[in-house]
């Protein structure tokens, strides 16, 4: 590797940095407010067609969900402007860690390793009976 | 390492200024595209990092181009008008299969992946490229140029004509060209479809430059207004890590051959998706569950209507 290569990625590194900041000025990334029910539920439908959704939780501050369905946890993250979503055992998502508002749940895949909800309580309270299995 | 014109090198200010120009466009409502902050920024880190990764392995792929031109077949004179118009077409033919490999053989497409995992499709989208090509070894799908006679130094350039073409086509900024234009080349519309992960769009248009191979072929399909893009992969990523985004695929890859070894050639050489027990989607399955086209594609107004063979177009 010559010298020629070394300036070429600094000024790439730099030309990066400028581009960034750009678009950071910009604002200009996709307008989704925070998740509510609604559009839960048609993210979900979307994603998972053939299930069907028994209960949705939102996180308080709008990034994320879970929904129940059968023995499966949905999961709903937010991703920059955009979401990704995951089906996990629902055990898994019962037992995940609750801490301070938050749940961490591990949704043991290299392209989405945790999935961080803000609620109020977990297990939710609402959880009984057949919802529990 | 093999010293030539690289077109490439000179087009990077462009590639530049271009990003500039669309965020610019964009923050001024003179066109339509969105960029967000840390989406942007992976995108032309993945560029940036990707530049170096390849330098690991250019000695090897310019060796191995080299000894072939020495036992090549003939000698494809680099001033004809001919031999240009010839690597033209062979060439950007080369890049098709490459990249239709690239998507529908696992092993490859962990390579490939990364540049799709934005779920933005602008500028800095087309910079998001891959850490692992060398490895992968797709470079050698080029070598039977060079043994049917092209020199490296004319295949290099024309490899770089044709990732210079396809930089500009990673927008939402330009909808549709005429007709004829749309019939014979690779466009913004045809690529949109190409990074889109609805069912229809899936393993669709892997043009380069010509989307006449694609049609060819029976891997066309035309944008629809009925059905808007939605980028990214089938899994989204829920991460911008850098080290995720470049080997996500090869680690799944890792751990499904330590799960089950004996299935070691499906887990590479199958689709993406597949498992012995067919337990995960690929994108047939996915088609088919929508009930969108397998083979063919869908006509603009009938989007649930297959038809038979592309070729009928």
């Amino acid at each position: 590797m010559d010298d020629a290569f070394f300036v070429q990625m600094a000024l790439s590194a730099a030309a990066v940095g400028l581009l960034v900041a750009l678009a950071a000025w910009a604002k200009i990334a996709k307008p989704i407010g925070p998740l509510d029910e609604h559009k839960a539920r048609a993210l979900l439908a979307q994603e998972f067609p053939t299930r069907t959704v028994e209960a949705v939780w939102i996180a308080s501050d709008g990034c994320g969900a879970l929904a129940k369905s059968n023995g499966l946890a949905l999961v709903i993250c937010r991703v920059g402007d955009g979401f990704a979503l995951r089906q996990i055992p629902w055990p898994q998502a019962v037992a995940a860690t609750f801490k301070n508002g938050k749940l961490s749940i591990d949704l043991r895949d290299v392209a989405a390793p945790t999935a961080v909800i803000a609620l109020p309580s977990w297990p939710p309270e609402n959880l009984k009976g057949d919802l529990a299995a | 390492m093999m010293k030539g014109f690289d077109p490439v090198t000179y087009a990077v200010p462009f590639f530049v200024l271009a990003v500039i120009l669309e965020i610019l466009l964009a923050r001024f409502r003179k066109a339509d595209a969105n960029y967000e902050v840390k989406d942007t920024a992976t995108s032309l880190s993945m560029g940036l990092v990707s530049q170096a990764a390849g330098v690991i392995t250019a000695g090897l792929v310019s060796a191995s181009m080299l000894w072939v031109y020495q036992h090549r077949l003939f000698t494809v004179p680099a001033m004809a008008i001919w031999a240009w118009a010839a690597l033209f077409l062979l060439e950007d033919l080369t890049y098709y299969v490459f990249h239709r490999l690239s998507h529908e053989r696992r092993v490859w497409w962990a390579a490939h992946v990364n540049h799709h995992t934005s779920q933005h499709y602008n500028l800095s989208t087309a910079l998001r490229q891959t850490w692992t090509g060398g490895v992968a070894g797709t470079w050698a799908l080029w070598l039977p140029l060079a043994f049917l006679g092209f020199s490296p130094a004319m295949i290099l350039i024309q490899k770089g004509v044709s990732l210079i073409y396809q930089y500009w086509v990673h927008t939402e900024a330009i909808r549709r060209f005429p007709k004829w234009f749309e019939a014979v080349f690779n466009t913004p519309s045809h690529h949109r479809v190409h990074h889109a992960r609805n069912p229809v769009y899936l393993d669709r248009n892997y043009a380069g430059i010509l989307i006449i191979w694609d049609r060819m072929f029976g891997t066309f399909q035309p944008e629809l207004d009925e059905e808007p893009c939605r980028y990214g992969v089938v899994h989204q990523l829920a991460t911008f890590n850098l080290l995720r985004v470049a080997f996500h695929e090869w680690i799944g890859i890792a751990q499904d051959i330590g799960r089950s070894p004996r299935h070691l050639l499906g887990w590479l050489f199958g689709p993406p998706g597949w498992t012995p027990d067919g337990s995960r989607d690929t994108s047939r399955t996915l088609k088919e569950r929508a009930g969108v086209p397998v083979h063919g594609y869908a006509r603009p107004g009938s989007f649930l209507a297959p038809q038979a063979d592309a070729s009928e177009a």
